[in-house]
Formats: structure tokens, C-alpha cells, sequence
């Protein structure tokens, strides 16, 4: 099989978190520092901070002229890593694709992480 | 003893090939559990979740994995056979048999923003009226406009991602022996589905995924994951039944 692209954990995240068989908690010791990893992704949608960029989203589109797209600004950006990454890649990504985290550039994704996310993650490593 | 992660559960007749890869195994009759040490000092939760994604990767490779919930950990390998592979083990044997040659894929949409918005804005008038005031208006006095604004514009994505998630999900499902939304995880999410799918349909089920891309081009994109252990179909009364093994 090809090499696989590496994803982020943001990619991943959402795949693993809540899944799986669950041991009785009182058999089980909690591992800390997970919990606040787990909340981040479902504050983010009913959050005033994505209204406010929801709000400025419709409010920068300029629906009476129709070429301006390359004029707009990158309306979610920030909002989401898989949505800021890679416009200009096929309709299907990785097809096929087997996440290779931990695959050694995770530096250089980090530092391409949006601002605000990056925040959270690292409080939640703390 | 020391504490242990519990990664997975594995069939106990695939032990070498995991131990080749250098995984740890607490084995119980049949079943065994994939663990290591759990470091918890020094904790860095990227790290371990890091380490969990890999580990059952690699283990799926090579076996039929059920999936632990991420961040398990207990008091030792004792604790493993006693509190988990024993009281558990005709259930998990049985999901082990019956995960055998399957796989999940996982299928996440995302919005392409300015169509989507173009969107949310035609259809719906009450955003496009509050969208004219709110840009007349300086940025301080307009908060709370702008806070209207984005719960509207919100709940309109809201309906087109439930219609579209549905649509996306029912358009895949025949190609699958399970199907399950997930919830969506950021704001431009259109959809999350997991598939439990046969290995052997693996190859045409891709091609129906991006088939479906191809469709949806401009509109929406598909991010297509997998193959991986089936952390959506491990055990969907997973919580009702670890309190029966208690």
C-alpha cells in the first residue's frame, strides 16, 4: 500500500474519543489530562466565538458579484484544521488513506495549527 | 505492579505476531489484552492518544482488534484478567468472532464555505436582512446583532447538515453491514458516518465514496479514512454491558 499521508490528531480525534468497549469505572484509575482533550470538540460548535465567525462569514460574502471569490478571505479558517487544510486537493481525500501520526513532522503541523486551537491543546496537554 | 493501559482486545492465537511488533499482551483462555506501561507521570495527552492510535493500527494489521475506550487504564495485569477478560470473556469472544474480517471506514464531509454561505443567505430572508444591519454597523455596536446573526446562520447549517448527512449516510449503507452517524465535531462538519464494512468490499466501497466526491464537488468534501479497527462498532452497548461485567 502507498505511503500514507500523515494526519493531525485533530483528524483522528473524533474517530477514537467516546469510542471503543468500556472497563467499569471502578475497576478502572482515570488518566488525566484526557478529559479536557475530549470537551474541545463539542464546545466549538454552539460556541459565541463560532457565531461571531459565522456572523462574519455571510457578512464579508459579496452576493451581488459573482467573480470575487479569490477576493474572499478564508471564511472558516481557523475554525477547523480539516477545513483550512488542502483546498486545492481532490473531491475525495485519501482514499485509502491510513493516518500516520507520530510520523515525525508533526512539528511543522503544529505550527501550521490555527492560533486558538493550538491554545486549547496545549492547556490540555499541560 | 505498576499501572497498565489497556489498548485493545485481541484473539490470544495472535499473540506472536503481535508480540514481533513489540506489543505487550495479557492473555485469559482466548481473548488477550493489548496494553503497556502507563506512564503517568509526565503525562502529555497527545502523546498516549499518539501512541493508542498506533498501537491498535498496527495490532489491526496483523488481527481482529477491539478497541477500549481511549485513556483506560488499570491497576495492573491482575486487574486486567479479573476485573475485565475474565467477567467479560464469552462477550468479548464472541465480538472477536464476530468482527473477523471486517473493517470500519470512516467518511467525513466538510462544507466548502462560500458555498455554503451563499447558501444560507438565499434561503433564508431573515438572514439576509440581519446581514445587511449588522454591516452598516461598527464593529462594539453590533455584537449582539452579530451574535443573532451567527445563531441563525448556525441553525441553517444545522438543517443542511442533517439532510445531509442522512443522504450521505443512506446513499453508502447498502455497501456496509453497519452504519452509524457520528456527531459532527467542528462547524463546517456536513457529515461524520462510520461503516463497518467486509474486507473484501473494501475496494468497492472506496469506489462508491469517491464516486459520491465527485458528486458532491464544490459543494462539499469528503475526507475518506480507513482501513481501521472498528472503534464505532466495538461494543454500541458497550457502557450497559461493562456494568454487567462488574
Amino acid at each position: 500500500m502507498e505511503r500514507p499521508r500523515p494526519s493531525g490528531l485533530a483528524d483522528v480525534i473524533d474517530i477514537i474519543l467516546d469510542k471503543g468497549l468500556v472497563i467499569d469505572a471502578y475497576v478502572r484509575v482515570s488518566l488525566i489530562g484526557i478529559e479536557i482533550l475530549t470537551i474541545d470538540a463539542r464546545i466549538v460548535i454552539a460556541s459565541v466565538d463560532t457565531y461571531l465567525r459565522f456572523a462574519e462569514a455571510v457578512g464579508r460574502l459579496n452576493i451581488a458579484e459573482t467573480d470575487d471569490s479569490k477576493g474572499l478571505p478564508e471564511l472558516l479558517e481557523g475554525m477547523t484544521e480539516g477545513g483550512s487544510r488542502s483546498k486545492t486537493k481532490g473531491a475525495v481525500e485519501g482514499v485509502k488513506e491510513k493516518l500516520g501520526i507520530g510520523d515525525g513532522d508533526e512539528e511543522e503541523r503544529e505550527r501550521a495549527k490555527p492560533r486558538a486551537r493550538r491554545r486549547r491543546r496545549d492547556e490540555g496537554e499541560e | 505492579m505498576s499501572e497498565v493501559h489497556v489498548y485493545g482486545v485481541v484473539p490470544a492465537s495472535a499473540t506472536p505476531e503481535l508480540a514481533e511488533q513489540g506489543h505487550r499482551l495479557i492473555a485469559h483462555r482466548d481473548v488477550a489484552a493489548l496494553v503497556s506501561e502507563a506512564d503517568r507521570d509526565g503525562l502529555r495527552a497527545a502523546s498516549v492518544l499518539r501512541a493508542y492510535w498506533r498501537v491498535l493500527e498496527q495490532a489491526a494489521a496483523v488481527t481482529t482488534v477491539l478497541p477500549v475506550r481511549f485513556g483506560t487504564v488499570m491497576t495492573g495485569d491482575q486487574a486486567v484478567v479479573t476485573e475485565f477478560l475474565e467477567p467479560a470473556h464469552d462477550e468479548l469472544a464472541e465480538r472477536l468472532k464476530e468482527m473477523a474480517g471486517k473493517v470500519q471506514l470512516t467518511v467525513k464531509g466538510f462544507y466548502e464555505q462560500d458555498a455554503l454561505m451563499t447558501g444560507v443567505v438565499e434561503r433564508s430572508p431573515t438572514i439576509a436582512r440581519l446581514r445587511e444591519q449588522v454591516r452598516g454597523l461598527p464593529e462594539a455596536a453590533g455584537y449582539y446583532k452579530r451574535i443573532e446573526l451567527g445563531q441563525l446562520v448556525a441553525a441553517e447549517v444545522e438543517r443542511e447538515r442533517e439532510r445531509d448527512a442522512h443522504g450521505i449516510l443512506e446513499r453508502l449503507r447498502p455497501l456496509a453491514l453497519e452504519a452509524r452517524l457520528e456527531p459532527p465535531s467542528t462547524p463546517d462538519s456536513a457529515v461524520h458516518a462510520a461503516f463497518l464494512v467486509d474486507g473484501k468490499r473494501v475496494d468497492e466501497f472506496s469506489g462508491a465514496v469517491a464516486a459520491l466526491g465527485r458528486e458532491l464537488t464544490g459543494r462539499i468534501r469528503l475526507r475518506f479514512l480507513g482501513p481501521l479497527p472498528p472503534y464505532s462498532f466495538s461494543g454500541e452497548d458497550a457502557t450497559a454491558g461493562a456494568r454487567a461485567w462488574a
